[in-house]
């Protein structure tokens, strides 16, 4: 018996030292070694609807613009489109000119495996895909009712066996091989950030006839990276360099911190600079964290329940991290948290004073410190800073800790102490940060005698109540679609209460027309200061209790160049580069 | 004549089996989770948008018309296309179970040849020391939470000695021998502790049956009274309790398969039910429904392997 023992434990032994034999580092090509956070949910551009889907989708494929990699506040700039748009006067028709001789990649779809030039029925091609009934996209809402003939063109799909791609449409048309014109049926001064986005992003007719269902796993775009077939069952994507890629240069212009940040150092240079890019997709956060110490991957996005062990109390890096050249990047992220009354449940419905109370009873000071690390900005509307139209002089009157006004609010609204008001529910998603955070604010509202009740649900669960309206508090956060106060304004217009994104049912008529005024409005100096007023009209209102703007910390180590914190992630993997030899030097030896 | 008898009587009683478990995940996710437009659609999602989401995966229609779409798949393994990811669920699965098995598989081996190997060394040596120490062990091992084993072995086995990557999978024997190493020794850390109780006890009790006095009496040695006539009546309990675990063994380990990013079914899973991706948590639910009842049905033809005078009727 003690023999077998013996001989199974030499085994045991034998594998361990197997297994010791770790894999060299390969220092022959600037490969980027990442973390993804979740699965990807394929390559299909129409249906890159989530953060993760979107960042990898811009690694092949690419739109008409992209958003300007250095410059802030956030621009567009062209991409595949030559220069920017010729826009008519009445701001309804947009004429792009495309880059000739831009490749697809080269793929089996093509005659010879040789990808194709790009044309410019190519977009209106992945257009009408965006638009096909059939296909559900979830980028459909960003043009839905916005270009001249596209939605009645889908209308027409919907009884059909097979969309017809073949019919022509307004509001989209190649007017030869390189030029493509758009026009509008409303004003929609977002549509260009819209082109920036991953939804618009081209892909070729062949690929998708060949692949069918399959095409969402055989990416085949103009990209900088190449990726051949991807698994839905994965844990690692691997790219490589498209060799046949455009001459597309690193910008030369930028903030004024830039230069002296050595993000200017090369400009005018050919991209992309890596050989190679391998994401991990790596859902639990310790495991990345042990990874970025020990330089296996090359960058990550701090998970809060590290930042102790990753930042100080003066906001810089650790002796840890610091002794293993990590650095820490702040990104400003374009969000708001927030805790949203239900204005349509009666209690909240006409009873300012209550919610006037409520809010001044949060103590979002104390909630930054404990949970952000004092990073986030405090929000006075739902505008971030980053975006035309935020006030950073502008202070809600309605907003801050305020104990003694909050119990006096609370008395006149007719609950003095809390007497004769109900218990009030509180919808939170279950993870540990959301239960911490809803502890914190029923035991903030404990204070004057509101009762809170949290209840924690899974997000469908959450969503399901929000879009029914059968909540009556809940904490939820809003991240911008793109750069633009409108995106976050409309969470206060009356038509988009749930299920649309005004979750909280706001419906003040006032504000609606205004909204409906502003939002039609090009870029100017008048529409900023509209945007201001909006916001303050709407946010003096307490629809929500509100929360913070978050500051995202990401970790880097010191090898990897030219990286600037962007919210905008899609492509942006073409302007980083690797110090080969300084990660040599630095890689951690352990 | 007996066992194809009984064999079709189990075969045909997976059938009301199947419409029962079918019955019970269309009831759970139409009660539970509702309409999953708007998470399939995001934050953007417009009325006009979800109705015809609706109207397209057919959750507009009557709710039995329904239930016989998860009774359809059920016989057919036609499981259709995940909301979420829009990937063919029969290629997800077909992906998933091999990580998944690659590292099951040998650690539960393993993890059964030496649970078994200690428990008769701890009944043969009952009372004694040895026995007293590995219940001790058994008792400690199993008291500590699944994810402290993880969280320390990764950071001492991996990062801080080097010894294995701290996460990872890549398909293809021999490449992934490398990956399911430390997560193995864990899963097998974790089942020494119930499998070597459970078998000391099995093994005890039959120590204490008429037979083995006898055989004692006859004179034979502690040895041969354990190895030729206790282990081998032991084996009816010991292959419940074995084959009725291999089932799970297809469907992952959920933690350990997270935390090493390997990408089996136990990911498919939670990742289906972050999503409430409906059409994957029914073929999971599906699948791993039949894996029980075949492996049930092993699990009688092994006993009258086991034991003769067991006949199936």
């Amino acid at each position: 018996m003690f023999l077998v023992l013996r001989s199974s434990l030499t085994w045991l032994l034998l594998i361990f030292v197997t297994a010791s034999c770790a894999k060299k580092d390969d220092y022959s090509q600037k490969i980027l070694y990442e973390r993804i956070e979740q699965n990807v949910k394929g390559f299909d551009p129409i249906h890159s609807n989530d953060y993760y889907s979107s960042r990898e989708v811009g690694k092949v494929y690419e739109g008409l613009l992209e958003f300007h990699y250095l410059k802030r506040p956030y621009t567009v700039t062209p991409n595949l489109a030559k220069e920017m748009p010729q826009v008519s006067k009445n701001g309804l028709t947009y004429t792009f000119k495309i880059i000739p001789g831009v490749l697809f990649h080269d793929d089996e779809c093509f005659p010879g495996g040789i990808g194709r030039e790009l044309v410019a029925e190519d977009f209106v091609y992945s257009f009408k895909r965006l638009a096909d009934p059939k296909l559900v996209a979830t980028g459909w809402w960003l043009f839905d009712e916005k270009i001249k003939g596209l939605n009645e063109w889908r209308n027409a799909q919907k009884d059909t066996a097979i969309s017809d791609y073949s019919a022509s449409i307004e509001g989209v048309k190649a007017l030869d091989k390189y030029t493509l014109q758009f026009v509008l049926s409303k004003p929609f001064p977002q549509f260009l950030y819209g082109l920036a986005m991953s939804f618009s992003y081209v892909v070729p007719k062949e690929a998708v006839d060949k692949y069918g269902a399959e095409f969402i796993n055989h990416p085949v775009g103009t990209g900088p990276f190449t990726l051949k077939v991807y698994s839905p069952q994965t844990n690692k994507i691997e790219y490589y360099k498209n060799k046949k890629f455009r001459d597309k240069f690193y910008p030369s212009e930028g903030e004024e911190s830039d230069k002296a940040n050595g993000l200017l150092a090369d400009a005018g240079k050919k991209v992309p600079f890596l050989d190679k890019i391998v994401s991990y997709i790596m859902v639990e956060h310790n495991p990345a964290w042990l990874a970025i110490l020990k330089g296996e991957i090359d960058e990550f996005k701090l998970p809060k329940d590290n930042l102790s062990q990753a930042i100080t109390d003066m906001n810089g890096p650790t002796e840890e991290l610091k002794s293993r050249g990590i650095e820490v990047v702040v990104e400003r992220a374009l969000d708001v948290t927030y805790s949203g009354f239900n204005t349509q449940f009666e209690l909240f419905k006409n009873n300012p004073k209550l919610r006037q109370a409520m809010s001044h009873a949060y103590d979002a000071g104390t909630a930054n410190e404990l949970f952000y690390h004092n990073q986030g900005i405090l929000a006075q509307t739902p505008i971030p800073p980053g975006i035309a139209g935020y006030d950073e002089n502008y202070k809600n009157p309605n907003v801050g800790y305020d104990l003694e006004k909050a119990k006096k609010l609370l008395a006149e609204a007719g609950y003095p102490g809390g007497k004769g008001l109900p218990e009030i529910t509180y919808d939170n998603l279950s993870d540990t940060l959301a239960r911490q955070m809803a502890e914190f604010f029923s035991n903030s509202l404990a204070k004057i005698g509101v009762k809170i009740k949290p209840i924690f649900n899974t997000w469908p669960e959450m969503t399901k109540k929000i879009d029914r309206q059968s909540v009556q508090l809940f904490a939820i956060s809003w991240i911008a679609d793109y750069p633009d106060a409108e995106n976050f304004l409309q969470l206060f217009y009356g038509p988009n209460a749930s299920p649309g994104s005004n979750n909280s049912n706001f419906n003040d008529p006032a504000y609606n027309a205004l909204f409906e005024k502003v939002s039609k409005m090009q870029d100017s100096k008048e529409r900023t200061e509209l945007y201001k007023k909006l916001a303050r009209l709407g946010s003096e209102q307490l629809p929500w209790i509100f929360g913070v703007h978050r500051m995202n910390l990401r970790l880097k180590h010191s090898w990897l160049k030219n990286y600037k914190a962007t919210e905008f992630k899609y492509g942006i993997e073409q302007y980083w580069d690797i110090d080969l030899e300084q990660k040599k030097l630095k890689k951690p030896q352990l | 004549m007996d066992n194809l008898k009984y064999f079709l009587k189990r075969l045909l009683q997976t059938i009301p089996i199947l419409l029962g478990v079918c019955l019970i995940i269309f009831l759970l996710f139409h009660i539970v989770s509702g309409d999953p437009t708007h998470l399939i659609l995001g934050k953007n999602a417009t009325k006009q948008q979800m109705a015809e989401l609706r109207e397209q995966l057919g959750l507009n229609r009557h709710w039995f018309i329904q239930y016989l779409d998860v009774v359809k798949s059920a016989f057919t393994f036609d499981f259709g296309s995940s909301w979420a990811t829009k990937q063919n669920i029969a290629n997800m699965v077909k992906e998933g179970i091999t990580p998944s098995l690659t590292l099951t598989l040998p650690a539960f081996i393993i993890s059964t040849i030496f649970s078994l190997m200690l428990g008769v060394l701890v009944a043969y040596y009952r009372g004694g020391k040895v026995d007293r120490y590995v219940r001790v062990i058994c008792i400690c091992g199993m008291s500590i939470p699944s994810l402290s084993y993880i969280l320390f072995f990764q950071w001492s086995l991996a990062y801080k000695l080097g010894w294995f990557d701290i996460s990872g999978y890549d398909f293809g024997f021999p490449n992934f021998i490398p990956y399911i190493i430390l997560p193995g020794i864990i899963w097998i850390i974790l089942s020494i502790g119930p499998d070597v109780r459970f078998f000391r006890t099995v093994i005890l009790d039959e120590l204490y049956q008429d037979y083995v006095r006898t055989a004692r009496a006859k004179g034979l040695n502690e040895v041969t009274v354990l190895f030729k006539h206790v282990l081998k009546n032991t084996l009816i309990p010991i292959i419940t309790y074995v084959v009725i675990q291999l089932p799970y063994l297809i469907l992952g380990a959920l933690l350990l398969e997270s935390f090493f990013s390997i990408p089996g079914l136990g990911g498919l899973i939670l990742s289906a039910l972050n999503n409430n991706d409906f059409p994957v948590l029914k073929a999971m639910a599906i699948l791993s429904s039949i894996a029980i009842i075949i492996f049930s049905l092993i699990t009688d033809f092994l006993y009258t392997l086991a034991d003769p005078r067991v006949k199936l009727k």
